[in-house]
């Protein structure tokens, strides 16, 4: 494997829409202290990170 | 805290991609080389990851959000007094002899600059310390996921044992350093939510200061005495005791950060790599620190948020993270925060295994039991000496188990032996006249100089087992800053006394290894992010303005 921005794209792009599928699948979904959807927003940006990095590696492909 | 089927998928998908990756590796590594120092082949931005992530272990993401709650910003001083100088200084000044040497290990370029006897008793010391230190982050990683959890200590140990033992054996130090950084980004990722729900929820920066003493809020102002903040240090012990020796004593000469330095793919890259790790160096504190301390701040507001109490009675700090965490992140969340922890502990495992592997290998084995084997075998060698690591490490986590003092008795072994061994390394790269033999006395003096300081003084109830109690200290921090500079000063004294008094190396053996017969290479017409001086520069007016902002 030469591009190491291949796989830690994959993982947090992964990782990403599990958490944005969780907050589409518990919108209510909320910890003792929070008041927002958390798994949207960070879900959100950890897909975010995940998307770059892939893009980042897009000329291994 | 109970466990949602989604945070145990999220886990599973981590363990998945760390095996995966080992597993992709795996067919890069055909010498023993590749699979103990990756060959110098590793791009400089993974380098510089790797170099923070594989001293990020769990103690310390647990660690200095524990000690957020109990000191406040004056915890930031172990990054932005102690770390990042020494990241400076180990990437402009030591890393040309480290990678201009050639060695393959720190005790490797002890034995170039000096003799067989101090690397020998480096190799020794470093193979059992970092073996400990893996087997107390099995022990920690074990404890906490018992305690919050509810699985099984022996459950935990043996399947975070597995996936390193797995992945560093099939890929070595490459995959060790690859999921280093996959590490990395999971732990920013996965907690950096947390400090910042934690500080809004507290009312930000300004809210925390509002309601916190100002002691806990300011890093240098309440450092004149002893008695003004509750780490209980002095200016001269924090900015000489931790600003210098022990944070460039470690920094500087252990091979479990400096491993990954030396596999970057050129001399600019092994020289940049502890700069550019120092940016994200300098933003842990916002990550690691700051939930610490907000969530100080909201277990004095009504929001029903307090520290957990020990059975002693005072607060645990160490489940700070933890409950703070069963606060904020809901399931899902949840998942990326645990596993993130799971992610600590093994990065720091898997770097004292990789670092434990090749000292073994390279300087024990290779160096004193059999010396000319063709190749192959010594990566033989490197993969039995992996899973002999791995075993060894589940043993001492066990060992910790029943003599829960071990955590502190490894502190202050690091202390002993890190302290003294910084001032062997800056007489050996700088000072041409340096022996071995004055290299030898002094590391043995400078830690029976700690090991005397530590008897001979109290605090906390600890130390002054020697019978006589010359001082108190009002901390153990104190007692261990003023034990490094002590070990320190002896060390460099009977070192630079006893080089007078006996032979030095020829110049002509000393090539590459000591200041002056080094050739340090210039690169012109480079732009200058890419050069190791204004690099440093760059990095050392943000760490200023960190400092004064927060003083």
């Amino acid at each position: 494997m030469n591009d190491l921005r291949a796989p830690i794209g994959f993982f947090f792009s992964l990782l990403g829409l599990i958490l944005v599928g969780m907050a589409i699948f518990s919108p209510g979904a909320r910890a003792p202290l929070t008041t927002t959807n958390v798994n949207l927003e960070a879900g959100g940006a950890i897909l975010a990170f995940g998307a770059i990095m892939l893009w980042l590696a897009r000329k291994s492909f | 805290m109970t466990l949602a089927p989604v945070d145990y998928l999220i886990l599973a998908l981590y363990f998945a991609f760390v095996l995966g990756i080992g597993w992709l590796v795996k067919r890069k590594v055909n010498t023993s080389a590749d699979f103990l120092t990756s060959s110098r082949s590793v791009p400089v931005w993974i380098t510089s990851l790797a170099f923070i992530a594989a001293n990020l272990g769990a103690q310390e993401v647990i660690g200095m959000c524990a000690s957020g709650a109990k000191y406040g910003i004056m915890t930031a001083h172990f990054y932005w007094l102690g770390a990042v100088p020494a990241m400076l200084f180990v990437g402009v000044f030591m890393m040309p002899f480290y990678y201009g040497s050639r060695a393959r290990s720190v005790p490797e370029y002890l034995k170039l600059r000096f003799d067989e006897k101090t690397r020998g008793l480096n190799a020794l010391t470093f193979a059992v310390m970092t073996v400990f230190s893996s087997g107390i982050s099995m022990y920690a990683l074990g404890l906490l996921f018992q305690l919050v959890l509810g699985w099984s200590f022996t459950q935990s140990v043996l399947l975070s044992a597995a996936i390193v033992l797995i992945y560093t054996f099939l890929g070595g130090l490459t995959s060790a350093i690859y999921n280093e950084v996959l590490q990395f980004f999971l732990i920013v990722l996965g907690f950096a939510p947390l400090a910042i729900l934690a500080t809004a929820k507290a009312g930000g920066w300004s809210g925390i200061m509002s309601r916190l003493q100002p002691v806990m809020t300011h890093s240098w102002r309440y450092v004149g005495s002893s008695s003004s903040n509750p780490m209980g240090v002095e200016v001269f012990g924090l900015v000489a005791g931790l600003g210098f020796v022990l944070s460039f004593g470690y920094w500087c000469t252990d091979f479990l950060v400096v491993q990954r330095a030396m596999a970057a793919d050129s001399m600019s890259a092994a020289r940049r790599t502890p700069l550019i790790a120092a940016f994200p160096k300098m933003v842990m504190p916002f990550i690691v620190i700051l939930p610490g301390i907000a969530a100080l701040a909201l277990s004095q507001m009504s929001v029903g948020y307090a520290l957990p109490l020990k059975d002693t009675g005072g607060p645990d700090y160490d489940q700070a993270l933890t409950t703070l965490m069963a606060q904020f992140y809901p399931s899902g969340l949840l998942g990326v925060g645990l596993t993130a922890l799971m992610a600590s502990f093994m990065s720091g495992m898997a770097g004292n295994v990789t670092a434990f592997n090749t000292v073994f290998t390279f300087d024990i084995y290779q160096g004193y039991i059999r010396k000319d084997a063709p190749d192959k075998h010594y990566l033989w060698v490197g993969r039995m000496t992996t899973i002999a690591g791995v075993v060894l490490s589940i043993g001492t986590a066990y060992l910790a188990r029943h003599f829960n003092n071990i955590m502190d008795f490894l502190q202050l072994v690091f202390g002993f032996v890190n302290a003294p061994l910084f001032a062997t390394f800056l007489l050996g790269m700088f000072w041409k006249r340096a022996t071995g033999h004055g290299a030898f006395t002094g590391l043995l003096s400078g830690t029976a100089a700690a090991a005397a300081t530590h008897g001979l003084t109290v605090a906390e109830g600890k130390g002054g087992w020697l019978g006589a109690t010359l001082h108190h200290f009002p901390s153990t921090m104190a007692q261990n800053f003023w034990i490094a500079i002590f070990a320190w000063t002896t060390c460099l004294v009977v070192t630079t006394a006893v080089s007078l008094a006996t032979k030095a190396k020829a110049e002509s053996e000393l090539h590459n290894l000591v200041y002056g017969i080094t050739e340090i290479p210039h690169e012109p017409g480079v732009p200058w992010y890419k050069r190791p001086g204004p690099l440093a520069v760059t990095v050392a007016i943000v760490l200023i303005a960190l400092n004064l902002i927060f003083w």
